[in-house]
């Protein structure tokens, strides 16, 4: 089709390149396809319309543009000519529009090979005088005004042509705004515009989920729906947009205001998020002659809203006004970025393009959708009105993996029903339009008629007593109690109460641990028709005596050991170990009572946010709901055995206390321990007694990795907290598929459980297992703030209706009545409020997504820590979190610093000792081997003959120069020129670089002639921030940047050698340590090995170094082969004058004034800084001391530099740039810690670097802990309070940490303790996470195999992490070496 | 002031040629002689030409609406400055 010529390459746009990007991801799809057809009522002159369209294409650059790619860059070809003709295919013999619609649709999914055709025309005979043109361009090279330039050019010289007039009409070419957009990106680099671009993405980054879905593998399907905007409400729209107050500076522009209004409304209510951002298309046409000019313009610029509560539509429009102008002024071509374009997942698409009439023919087009569209815009508004009818088009582009064929049908339903409320009334709250439609909602409230079970489950007990008297009930320790026994016994307390005045309607509370006499208690106190009230034994005394004046109760069973203490005046106190004599004289029958309905059968407190417990009152009735329902649903072959092995105080136990003993089952009682924490869960498990079980997910974590596989468990309900699937799945697998676990979701006030899910492997593949639907009798209402029922999908508020709600909470009619509301949805009926966020899934269970109210706040961010949580347990490791906010101090010790009298090193340095002399000990020891470094470094002619070694013709350059500006790199470079050598010379340039630093550079290289190139990477502020938080300072990251990028260079150019200008002493920073020259025989060829095995390790460390940069290559032994690391000054000895004098001479050094210090870096003092605020201390002193050490600098000249005056007000603004969190270096910080427990720990950063893909930065925890096992209360949750008690130390420190336990374990700890400058080290601390890098590997290896006369090579460290595991890998050897 | 307004409006903004000169209460907006990008490009150039600030909020029709409402506009602006 195009016809060899003169081609013109060029680079692509932004927009370009986003488009590209997407194409290749998605290579048959045809997702960029912009298909239009436009009716043309005439006869068609078939060769003038074939003229008319080439003379188009003849004028327009885009059309006859192809792309390609050339070493990974993809490029766009402009050919000069290119011949073509539009296919004419005749429908008009067929008389079905639809053929023609079909063929179209189809037509329009060619997937174009952009190396060949960019467009594809179609001239379509549909009647006698009527055509239709199908054009459809690739979205590369057109935009709607394209669209519409396109078809005016082309119907205007097809008239022409017809009138024989001479055509006469030129487009302006695409490559003139290639040519500006270059300039702008220019000009723009660091203007107002694209600082305020970042800005406002930096306030972003969480996605919407939309009807709360959480997809991350998207098609490219999508389908196009549209909405029926009826003239009527087209014509309101456009009333209100006239007002005063609505209106904007033209009515496009108020027309688009209200639409972004609309769509931010909608997708806060479909998301439940308040941080929105909208992608909207920019027209980018900023000339004349852009608008007339075909080709791609548009960018997408994020709209971004925050929507607060109590919003209207009017408070919302007013801020998007505000933030359109914005949008207006700062939408400059060529600003968009890829952070910008992963900002939002909805587009607002306001197309003002209109198709003009012409020659007396209205324009009638039709934009065709090809069913496809780039999956980061998982929907897309499109708002427009090209054939100006009047009458407002809005269309949704649905993505299928987020909008099932349901919810297609629906959401355009609920956008109408926020459009309609707007034009009802525009101050009405944005949270309160009831979305849902009626179809919805009838589908919601199917199956609310709830039925009241009139008996106490007492009779169900009884029966089983009259049927089997003498099958066994209960064990307990040793003893065994049949049914008719225990109801002898029960019926023996109940005579006994009646006797000391107790009845029907009484409370009776019940203070015991688990026992025999607890079930009989139980039993006892229903039999009389009284109420329960079970207060578990670890209850403290002021707890108990609360519980027991709020509930009024008339007795107490208790014993001497827990009742001792409380003081009653009113209560008849039954100490069971004192009266069993009496309890025992009585009649071993009793008839039981017959209570009303709402008789209540227990109260059990649960913890109030006031402080004080609460008491929840549950009818009989309830409990027989309750108990009734899961007899029928969890029933199995067999008689239940369980165990009750929970706390009597929470409501989950009355699972296990009543469904064995109303079946003919049988319970196994564990009492809990007598001191310590609760855990008979891990003695029942061991036991292998009970075939049914119910506990918390907290507690079966505590389970999890035990031997299960002889289990006779069939039967697991889990309840009382979220519920992981990892943890199902875990347990599922090792019990085996006789194992049936259910997850039983309810809260107190809603009688034990009220919804269910039986767990499945193969559906329940999210983080949690969903909580199910609800039991028998019991409704669920998934409301908006506003009470309205929200559509599937959406988050809202869960209230529970039916026979299973609480009577409400004894003496507290106030919360009672706000927690027990009128219900809507049925007649004479309350529903319960409980606080959870819950949305249905698609397969029309509900999950639970969190708590309303666990919000905090932090530095004025409100932050859900279901949210975080949620996000971190989808860590492939991580078994189960929590996060909390942390309110610590950080105390800054103000001792005094004392510097070392020879080096300079100061006393804050950590486990530095000084002698009388105050002389350090590094100082000391190195006179002690001084002369033995002496043979590790060499002369300039050694480096000479080095760097020859490998000449060779293919070589353009023997060595690559690592120059940083300053004069130490600098000196290096001149003098390898003066050598005679060819050099290649490599500059990071981290951003930072200063401007006289950078001027420096060029003079330099100008002045020595040598080539030079800058690398440089866009991660730069990632990896200072990595940095900053790995080792206190930016060196390190910036000093990982360069090996990385230089050594790639190096590769690509064939170079043998990367020379270094580190000073030596930087080489007892990075390289050297006392232990290497230990040997009485130092061998250099040793050092040599051990430091170039180091560096294999480190560059195999997990940072953001290895994370974002290519670093493939240090994965390869052959790297190591083709290329050496050298430094320079190893083989060289100049002094400071020397090399000031010479530098002066030959390179035209100058130095740089404008970094306040004596480096070329600018961002190095906030390295500087944090490291002191951090560790206390600079981070050159220790450097440095080594440079005094070994002659170069003197002591003043040492701390001069180190004491260098630090520009706080420009670290800050540095710190804030590159995205470092400041409020980590206040005092008196709160911070968010996230706790998890895994199999064993994993780096924060990996942890980091995981949630920053979900979360915006300020929900990141700033603190990642490892724990054993997360605490519990007293039920079985997750204790948030312990966790947030334990001190910093503790944090810092393993909770569960574990001493030496031999002697091969204490030597370990003792060295590393002492290389890693800590005071305590567990045996399952891990080496990396402490801090341990390469040359702590090289010190700890060393001294190891000093110690022991062994030979252990480096990298065991990194793969036995652990003192503990080490400990084990010694053994073996010794072992080993032994037995030889 | 209007001068260097109108001379912007008809020299770089205009897409076609007006019938008449462009005077300083002809309606820009509702007139259809700007469109909001365009309106947004004089708003630069003012800010550039006199020297003032203007924040989004000021960018309502009543201070934009001819070229006459602009320069009261500015005016009180820069008196306020």
């Amino acid at each position: 089709m195009i016809e060899e010529n003169n081609i013109k390459n060029f680079e692509l746009t932004q927009s370009q390149l986003a488009i590209y990007m997407g194409q290749l991801l998605n290579p048959e799809a045809p997702l960029y396809n912009m298909a239009h057809t436009f009716e043309i009522p005439l006869s068609i002159d078939i060769e003038a319309f074939q003229k008319a369209f080439q003379q188009v294409i003849n004028e327009s650059d885009a059309l006859r543009t192809l792309f390609f790619q050339k070493n990974n860059i993809p490029y766009q070809s402009v050919h000069s000519n290119l011949k073509y003709q539009s296919e004419i295919i005749d429908f008009s013999t067929i008389n079905d529009r639809q053929v023609v619609e079909n063929w179209i649709s189809d037509r329009s999914r060619v997937v174009f090979d952009l190396t060949k055709n960019i467009f594809d025309s179609v001239l379509i005979k549909i009647a006698d005088s009527k055509y239709l043109w199908y054009l459809n361009i690739h979205h590369l090279v057109t935009d709607a005004t394209t669209s519409t330039i396109l078809y005016k050019s082309t119907l205007e010289n097809y008239f022409s042509i017809l009138k024989g007039d001479k055509i006469s009409f030129s487009l302006p070419p695409y490559s003139n705004y290639l040519a500006f957009e270059k300039e702008q990106l220019f000009i723009n680099q660091n203007n107002e515009a694209k600082q305020y671009w970042e800005e406002k993405t930096k306030s972003l980054s969480k996605l919407p989920e939309l009807y709360g879905k959480r997809t991350t593998a998207l098609t490219t399907k999508s389908e196009r729906v549209s909405i029926t905007l009826d003239s009527r409400r087209s014509q309101k729209i456009k009333e209100i947009a006239a007002r005063q107050d609505i209106r904007s500076f033209t009515p496009n522009l108020t027309l688009f205001n209200i639409f972004s209004t609309l769509l931010f409304t909608y997708l806060y209510r479909i998301s439940g998020q308040k941080q929105l951002a909208i992608g909207v298309p920019a027209q980018n046409r900023p000339s004349k002659g852009f608008k007339r000019t075909p080709g791609l313009f548009i960018e997408i610029f994020p709209l971004v809203s925050s929507i607060v509560d109590d919003d209207s539509f009017l408070t919302v429009l007013n801020r998007t006004k505000i933030d359109t102008n914005n949008y207006l002024r700062y939408a400059q071509p060529g600003l968009v970025t890829r952070e910008i374009n992963k900002s939002f997942n909805t587009i607002l698409n306001f197309i003002n393009a209109k198709f003009e009439d012409f020659e007396g023919i209205p324009a009638k087009s039709k934009w065709i959708h090809p069913n496809h569209c780039d999956p980061a815009h998982q929907l897309r508004c499109h708002v427009y009105d090209f054939d100006d009818s009047g009458e407002i088009m809005v269309y949704f582009d649905l993505n299928e993996s987020v909008f099932n064929s349901e919810m297609r049908t629906n959401a355009p339903e609920h956008f109408l029903k926020i459009i309609d409320a707007f034009i009802n009334d525009v101050n009405q709250p944005i949270a309160s339009v009831d979305i849902a439609t009626d179809e919805e909602k009838e589908s919601l409230l199917v199956d609310t008629k709830n039925d009241i079970l009139d008996y106490s489950i007492i009779s169900d007990f009884e029966s089983q007593v009259a049927k089997n008297p003498e099958t066994i009930a209960i064990r307990f320790k040793k003893q065994k109690f049949t049914y008719s026994e225990i109801n002898n016994k029960a019926n023996q307390l109940t005579n006994y109460l009646v006797k000391l005045g107790v009845r029907k309607g009484d409370k009776v509370a019940l203070h015991l641990e688990r026992s025999t006499n607890y079930i009989t208690s139980v039993l006892g106190t229903l039999k009389l028709g009284a109420t329960f009230v079970p207060i578990s034994s670890e209850q403290p005394k002021e707890r108990v005596q609360y519980i027991l004046e709020d509930s009024n109760c008339k007795a107490l069973i208790s014993n001497t050991k827990l009742s001792s203490k409380l003081v009653s005046k009113k209560i008849d106190i039954i100490n069971l170990d004192k009266s069993t004599e009496y309890i025992e004289n009585q009649s071993i029958t009793y008839k039981s009572q017959v209570s009303e309905i709402d008789a209540i059968a227990y109260i059990i407190y649960t913890s109030g946010s006031t402080g004080k417990p609460k008491g929840v009152m549950i009818s009989n009735a309830s409990l027989a709901n309750y108990i009734n329902w899961s007899k029928g649903y969890y029933t199995h072959k067999d008689s239940y055995i369980f165990p009750l092995c929970t706390s009597i105080g929470f409501d989950l136990t009355i699972t296990s206390t009543f469904l064995p003993l109303v079946t003919g089952g049988e319970l196994i009682i564990y009492t809990e321990s007598s001191n310590g924490p609760d855990i008979s869960i891990l003695q029942v498990i061991e036991d292998n007694l009970v075939n049914s079980i119910k506990l918390t997910p907290s507690h079966l974590a505590l389970i999890e990795g035990s031997d299960m596989s002889k289990s006779i468990l069939k039967l697991m309900i889990v309840g009382g907290e979220d519920f992981k699937t990892s943890l199902a799945n875990s347990i599922q697998n090792s019990v085996g598929d006789n194992l049936r676990i259910f997850n039983e979701y309810g809260p107190t006030e809603a009688t034990v459980g009220c919804i269910v899910s039986m767990y499945n492997s193969n559906l329940h593949i999210g983080t949690s297992v969903p909580i199910g639907m609800p039991i028998k009798n019991m409704s669920v209402y998934v409301l908006d703030s506003y009470h309205n029922l929200v559509p599937r999908g959406v988050i809202g508020e869960l209230y529970l209706g039916g026979s299973g709600l609480a009577k409400g909470y004894i003496q507290n009619t106030k919360l009672s009545n706000e927690r027990f509301l009128v219900n809507p949805f049925q007649q004479n009926a309350k529903m319960y409020r409980t606080g959870d966020l819950v949305r249905f899934n698609d397969s029309g269970e509900l999950e639970y997504l969190g708590r309303v109210d666990e919000q905090v706040k932090l530095n004025g961010f409100r932050i859900e820590l279901a949210d975080i949580e949620a996000n971190l347990n989808q860590h492939p490791k991580i078994n189960n979190v929590a996060v909390v906010l942390m309110d610590s101090e950080k105390k800054e010790e103000s001792k005094e610093v004392n510097n070392c009298k020879e080096c300079g090193l100061p006393s804050s340095y950590p486990n530095i000792d000084f002698d009388d002399n105050n002389v350090c000990h590094l100082c000391n020891s190195f006179k002690g081997y001084k002369e033995k470094t002496d043979k590790y470094f060499k002369t300039e002619e050694d480096l000479i003959q080095l760097l020859t070694s490998k000449k060779d013709a293919n070589r353009k350059y023997d060595c690559l120069s690592l120059l940083s500006g300053g004069k130490d790199s600098t000196y290096v470079l001149a003098r390898l020129i003066d050598m005679g050598l060819n050099v290649l010379t490599f500059t990071l340039d981290n951003g930072y670089i200063s401007d006289q630093a950078k001027a420096n550079i060029t003079r330099i290289t100008e002045k020595l002639g040598v080539d030079h190139i800058y690398g440089e990477t866009p991660h730069m502020n990632k990896i200072f921030v990595d940095s900053l938080h790995r080792h206190k300072n930016v060196c390190n990251g910036c000093f990982k940047t360069i090996y990385t990028l230089s050594t790639k260079v190096a590769l690509e150019n064939n170079i043998p050698f990367v020379v270094t200008g580190l000073s030596r002493g930087q080489f007892f920073e990075t390289r050297l340590s006392e232990e290497l020259f230990w040997d009485e025989d130092v061998n250099e060829t040793t050092i040599d090995d051990t430091i170039l095995e180091a560096r294999k390790l480190y560059h195999q460390e997990e940072d953001a170094v290895k994370n974002l940069l290519d670093t493939s290559m240090f994965a390869l032994d052959s790297t190591f082969d083709k290329l050496q690391y050298v430094d320079f000054y190893r083989y060289s000895d100049v002094s400071l004058t020397e090399m000031l004098v010479f530098l002066k001479e030959k390179a035209g050094w100058v130095r740089p004034t404008d970094t306040g210090r004596s480096t070329n870096c600018l961002i190095n003092q906030a390295g500087i800084h944090v490291h002191k605020k951090e560790r206390g201390y600079s981070n050159y002193s220790f450097p440095y001391s080594w440079d005094v050490r070994l002659g170069h600098k003197n002591r003043d000249e040492a701390l001069e530099e180190i004491n260098e005056y630090i520009d706080e007000d420009e670290v800050h603004r540095m710190l804030d740039e590159i995205g470092y969190n400041k409020s980590d270096l206040d005092n008196n910080k709160k911070q968010l810690i996230g706790f998890y427990t895994s199999k064993e720990k994993i780096p924060s950063v990996d942890l980091k670097l995981h949630l920053a893909k979900q979360l915006p930065e300020y929900m990141l925890p700033s603190k990642y802990k490892h724990l054993k096992e997360m605490p519990l209360t007293k039920n079985g949750k997750i204790d948030k309070n312990a966790l947030r008690a334990l001190s910093d130390i503790q944090l810092e420190s393993d909770v569960v940490y574990v001493a030496p336990t031999n002697e091969i374990e204490e030597l370990v700890e003792g060295i590393w303790k002492e290389v890693l400058q800590m005071d305590q080290i567990g045996i399952h601390d891990n080496f990396i996470s402490l801090g341990g890098h390469s040359l702590a590997a090289i010190r700890v290896t060393a001294r190891i195999n000093s110690e022991l006369q062994t030979n252990f090579a480096l990298n065991k460290i990194f793969e036995l992490p652990t003192i503990q595991e080490y400990a084990v890998y010694i053994e073996s050897q010794l072992m080993e070496l032994l037995q030889q | 002031m209007n001068k260097a307004i109108i001379n912007y409006i008809t020299d770089e903004l205009l897409n076609e040629t007006l019938e008449d000169n462009l005077e300083v209460d002809d309606d820009l907006l509702g007139g259809g002689i700007l469109d909001s990008m365009g309106m947004m490009k004089l708003i630069l150039f003012i800010e550039k030409e006199f020297g003032v600030k203007v924040p989004p909020e000021d960018m309502i029709i009543e201070n934009f609406m001819t070229v006459s409402h602009i320069t009261t506009y500015l005016e009180k602006k820069i008196k306020l400055d």
